[in-house]
């Protein structure tokens, strides 16, 4: 800021001043394309986090892997659990349910992980999109 | 218990509805597995114009000419073109007595299946489900709900119904019915927005109706949020049957876009000539019947 020069009053911007904010608005442009990808790779990692059973859909969540982690540590294998509309299913084999959507969610947020990062490690949105 | 992907087509002036509804048969039968059927549901004249190709992409196909009321409505092809056109969606609330499935699973037919989510539906204990959690692709809307008026109920998109044959189901659709045809009065009562018959408006009532006018909960379908691309949206590219690069509109400048891939997610294109100009690669990468 070192080359500010004021005339008739008015704040000049340097010419390395013009090209740093050239710069950060391009780069606001980048975090647009960016923060856009994002979002849709969340909503995408939501919807997959999906599992259904025995009439109900459950979304797939770590308090769910958690608490099905208690129910099988209890020794319980058959337990009545609300879904995600809040009615109640019966679980059959706990078990079984806590292995699936556990492995549901490793697969589901291990591609979120991957893709996120290919995403974070491009700057150019074309390499990104493969264009 | 059968089981069946219903889409309807009934072209206009604007958009051939029968070549998009052939797409999504495509891409339903490509990413799903455990449906029994695909079915369109479509009048003589839009059956007559794509006979060959409505019969590459579905196991059945019922012809129905009910009356279609006038319903003009503004298409959009990004932000720039615009065109009114006649809009014949008023068949929906006839799918409760056309389907011949136990099950039946009704999508747009601009919506394109790309995961195997909806493979969760069949032999749910629920008899309806429907969303009204949706999420623009575009980030435009920042708000996951849409009501039908500021200070009306919440919108529930029609875009992706399931419902099983039973008393909650027939009710639904009896009171779709009636709407449909008291639709002044309803679209006033509900303080509606806009002059469009639309299934969305129709469908929220009746459920609201259905659950006693009072606030309720459909169950959702297994996805969370129904990922709309709105018409001002546009198409990059079509990679596979679960790869597309869409152009979404910028939510500052709407004439202005970003691309953003979609892999692996189901996506309600809305723009229909966007969804035209790319019909060869969509049905190119769609599976056809016994293939």
């Amino acid at each position: 800021m070192t080359d500010i020069t004021k005339e008739d009053g008015v704040i000049q911007p340097s010419d390395e001043d013009l090209q740093r904010l050239e710069k950060a608005l391009d780069f606001s442009n980048t975090m647009k394309t960016f923060n856009l990808s994002k979002n849709n790779l969340k909503v995408k990692t939501q919807n997959l986090l999906s599992y259904s059973t025995a009439g109900g859909s459950f979304s797939v969540d770590q308090s769910l892997i958690s608490f099905m982690n208690f129910v099988v540590s209890s020794g319980k294998t058959e337990i009545s659990l609300l879904d995600k509309n809040d009615i109640p299913i019966r679980i059959e084999d706990t078990e079984k349910f806590l292995e699936e959507v556990s492995s549901l969610y490793f697969e589901v947020v291990n591609d979120y992980y991957n893709e996120y990062q290919q995403l974070r490690s491009s700057r150019k949105i074309e390499k990104v999109l493969e264009i | 218990m059968s089981k069946g992907i219903i889409i309807f087509a009934q072209n206009n002036e604007y958009v051939n509805y029968a070549e998009t509804a052939c797409a999504c048969a495509g891409f339903a039968r490509k990413n799903l597995s455990l449906f029994d059927e695909i079915c369109l549901i479509t009048n003589t004249e839009t059956f007559e114009q794509n006979e060959t190709l409505i019969n590459e992409y579905f196991d059945r196909i019922i012809v129905t000419d009910s009356f279609q009321p006038t319903n003009t409505r503004l298409f959009k092809d990004t932000a720039d073109k615009t065109e009114y056109a006649s809009f014949k969606n008023m068949s929906r609330s006839e799918v409760y007595e056309l389907s011949p499935y136990d099950e039946t699973l009704v999508i747009d037919g601009d919506y394109f299946i790309m995961n195997n989510v909806l493979d969760q539906v069949w032999d749910s204990d629920n008899d309806v489900m429907i969303n009204y959690k949706y999420r623009d692709v575009s980030g435009r809307h920042k708000e996951h709900i849409e009501y039908i008026d500021n200070f009306s109920i919440p919108m529930y998109w029609a875009t992706v119904v399931y419902f099983k044959k039973s008393d909650y189901a027939e009710n639904l659709f009896t009171l779709v019915s009636h709407i449909k045809h008291n639709y002044k009065y309803y679209y006033y009562l509900y303080n509606c927005s806009g002059n469009l018959y639309r299934n969305d408006f129709a469908f929220s009532m009746a459920l609201h109706i259905l659950n006693g006018s009072v606030a309720f909960d459909v169950p959702a379908l297994p996805f969370t949020y129904l990922n709309n691309s709105f018409d001002i949206d546009d198409i990059f590219r079509v990679n596979s049957h679960n790869d597309i690069i869409m152009y979404c509109a910028d939510a500052e400048r709407i004439t202005e876009h970003i691309l953003s891939r979609f892999t692996n997610t189901d996506l309600h294109i809305m723009n229909k000539k966007a969804i035209a100009r790319f019909i060869d690669d969509f049905l190119l990468h769609g599976e056809k019947v016994n293939e």
